[in-house]
């Protein structure tokens, strides 16, 4: 007996042991990682993304921030563009967050001057979307100078050299005001402008500033309000219709361009379910469509709070030069991050007031692996950086992107080692050994995690196995045809024997 | 008439099936109405359920739970065929059905069999064909429902004694109420459920007070 407790309590001291040299590791975060499995549960998993730094306006040695709103990274050169809105100015830094440089004072010159501005007013007001591109070798600021009603194009010196503002053409509606939010320009430095009002899509200029037409509209969802207007469309006149409430798709909330040119807009309406995130080809059509994602459910999914009805709010999207979209969710403050192929690969952030937490997340930008994330309540830039395990995810999923499944065997083994949680390295483990020729483990790794897999997998496993066996199946069916014909004469025969005996009985009744 | 219709009663189910127009004329007029025959076949049916459950190939089970639980499968086989015998029943009494619970309940089993049929070949092709050949099973599961539709318009026309108007018509009515029976039995359940809770504490309350003295 003694002897059972010694081994007892050193196993105890043990597991305690143990568990306190875990327990630092799970503290070091203010937000549990957690990723979706295929039942669409939420399930415990690593971080791929941890905090770096939280930087405010005054580590930056500029004064407080003031609920910055927008933020642009110059992939060329590594500089951080943020729009400080209620300060009415833009700051400028670098890619470390070291030093700041404040642009709000524009001047107009010959390029631009003063008499051909309708504006006329060289300080911002309210701004709240920035971009920024290179022509030659200047840099190109477009701000989205909302309360001014005018997206103001300058130099990085101050220099404006256009203004886009309020198309006077009948294509415009008259009701609607001009407040840019935000602002993509394309490589032809179209400008593509959102403006909070407008439903039809994002407002598109020329480089010369004439008014090209809407760009990208969401779809009208299909609710009840839809068919009620059908209904009553029916024996309502013209006049009647338009004092009813119109259905109308809903708007755009930010955007953003990547590499290839492709235009990435949000909205960020939780009764949306269609358009919460589409990627744009030049013709304003989504070419998500197209790789079969029409009712797909960005951020949180309804498991996780339970199944209650929910949709995330998301706020922002932003692309890496991998093609990896992160989506800001505003209502949970979370960051999504998926691949190019939409599969969700980290979730990370949440709310509070510890490091890595918000209270009001307004934009999100990433460099070089780097996510930076601004707060507008918090008036600080969080950065964020990839652990080991992302890193790892990131490239065996990028080599499963480009086909190369058998290399990405090893990360892939690597990362079930480490989180067996991972969902999506098991579709990617079953997909190496689909190629490999390893059919039935490639079933094994399908299972209950990828039905497409599974049906590739096993049509070949299939195949094999009728190959291999078709000898002993072919002798089999035709024994049992044999036996089958023969048995069923067998029969007849006894049927025959056994009537003529009841009818010879029945003659004789 | 026939002369081949002296056989044991569990052929009766395949000969109404391969029958549907005269089968159930025939149930009728030689009383081939066995009920254990009828139980035997409402419990295959109730088998059929789980197994499609469980067995159906991963490719097609599209309605994959975590945690398996045999008490709605049971509810959505076995207690939605008696009470579709009792709803049949009692309604058709009303509108001078010939036919007693006790024949009801055997002719509608005997016109399951082709659905459970079905649903057999259904579990084990589902474990050998891919998603492309799909149709197949889609087409088997079809037959087989169509099938045992028609067994049990038949079944009911025959057992009843109905013109064809009036069997459809019977369909429809039961139908309702089932609708009615089952509205019925969830308020009753959950009536009981609170009178239970109501005696328990009571019950618990006297308790707690005896000890306490």
């Amino acid at each position: 007996m003694p002897l059972f407790k010694k081994i007892g309590a050193a196993a105890l001291a043990a597991g305690m042991a143990v568990s306190c040299l875990t327990l630092p590791a799970f503290a070091d975060e203010a937000y549990y990682g957690y990723n979706y499995n295929w039942w669409n549960e939420p399930v415990p998993s690593q971080n791929g993304y941890v905090v770096d730094r939280v930087v405010t306006g005054v580590d930056l040695g500029i004064g407080t921030l003031s609920e910055p709103n927008d933020m642009f990274v110059d992939n060329a050169t590594g500089d951080i563009y943020l729009v400080d809105t209620n300060n009415a100015r833009i700051v400028i830094t670098d890619e470390n967050l070291n030093s700041a440089k404040v642009l709000d004072t524009f001047t107009y010159t010959d390029e631009f001057p003063e008499e051909k501005s309708i504006v006329k007013n060289t300080k911002l007001d309210t701004p709240k979307g920035i971009f920024v591109t290179h022509n030659g070798g200047e840099t190109l600021l477009y701000i989205a100078d909302s309360m001014n009603s005018r997206v103001l194009a300058c130099y990085a010196d101050g220099r404006i050299f256009f203004e886009y503002t309020r198309p006077s053409n009948d294509l415009y509606d008259a009701d609607i005001s001009f407040r840019p939010d935000k602002v993509v320009v394309d490589n032809a430095f179209n400008v593509y402008v959102v403006i909070p009002s407008i439903t039809n899509g994002m407002v598109q200029f020329s480089r010369e500033g004439a008014f090209n037409g809407y760009y990208g509209a969401n779809r009208v969802e299909t609710t009840a309000e839809v068919l009620q207007n059908a209904f009553y469309s029916l024996f309502m006149n013209r006049e009647q219709m338009r004092k009813r409430a119109r259905a109308v798709a809903i708007e755009i909330a930010n955007c953003d361009i990547d590499d290839q040119g492709f235009i990435y807009t949000v909205t960020s309406s939780k009764n949306a379910d269609k358009d919460v995130l589409k990627k744009l080809n030049p013709a304003g059509e989504n070419i998500y469509l197209n790789m079969g994602i029409d009712q797909f459910m960005f951020g949180d999914l309804p498991l996780y709070y339970g199944g209650t009805s929910y949709a995330s709010t998301i706020d922002d999207v932003d692309v890496d030069s991998e093609g990896n979209v992160f989506l800001l969710d505003f209502s949970e403050k979370r960051i999504f991050q998926y691949s190019d192929q939409l599969d969700l690969e980290f979730i990370f952030g949440g709310e509070g007031s510890q490091k890595g937490l918000f209270t009001s997340p307004t934009a999100i930008e990433n460099l070089n692996g780097k996510v930076y994330v601004t707060d507008g309540r918090k008036n600080t830039i969080t950065t964020f950086k990839l652990t080991e395990f992302g890193e790892m995810v990131h490239g065996a999923v990028e080599m499963f992107n480009r086909g190369l499944y058998q290399e990405a065997k090893e990360p892939f083994e690597e990362i079930i080692l480490r989180d067996s949680n991972y969902w999506f390295a098991y579709i990617g483990l079953g997909n190496a050994y689909y190629t490999m020729g390893e059919n039935e483990k490639a079933m094994d790794y399908f299972y209950m995690n990828s039905r497409g897999g599974y049906n590739r997998a096993f049509k070949e496993y299939r195949m094999d196995m009728i190959r291999e066996y078709f000898n002993i199946f072919m002798i089999v069916v035709l024994i049992l045809i044999v036996v089958l014909v023969v048995l069923s004469k067998v029969g007849k025969m006894i049927k025959k024997k056994k009537r003529a005996a009841a009818g010879g009985d029945g003659n004789a009744v | 008439m026939r002369f081949d219709l002296d056989m044991p009663a569990w052929k009766w189910p395949f000969y109404v099936a391969r029958h549907p127009f005269e089968g159930f004329e025939d149930v009728r007029w030689k009383k081939a109405y066995n009920s254990k025959v009828a139980l035997v076949i409402v419990l295959c049916f109730f088998i059929v359920t789980v197994a499609a459950r469980l067995m159906t190939g991963f490719v097609f089970q599209m309605n994959f739970e975590k945690v398996f639980n045999v008490v709605p499968l049971f509810s959505s086989s076995v207690i939605i065929f008696f009470i579709w015998v009792v709803g049949n029943w009692s309604l058709c009494t009303l509108f001078n059905g010939e036919g007693k619970m006790q024949q009801v309940m055997c002719v509608t089993a005997y016109a399951l069999v082709p659905y459970i049929i079905s649903q057999v070949v259904y579990i084990f092709a589902s474990n050998i064909l891919t998603r492309q050949e799909g149709t197949i099973l889609s087409f088997i599961s079809g037959l087989g429902l169509v099938w045992s539709a028609v067994l049990v318009i038949s079944a009911m026309k025959a057992v009843h004694q109905y013109t064809m108007p009036k069997t459809i018509l019977a369909i429809i009515f039961t139908l309702v109420a089932m609708v009615i029976i089952i509205l019925v039995l969830i308020l009753l359940i959950s009536l009981f459920q609170q009178i239970v809770m109501f005696v328990y504490s009571v019950y618990t309350e006297l308790m707690y007070r005896f000890n306490m003295s």
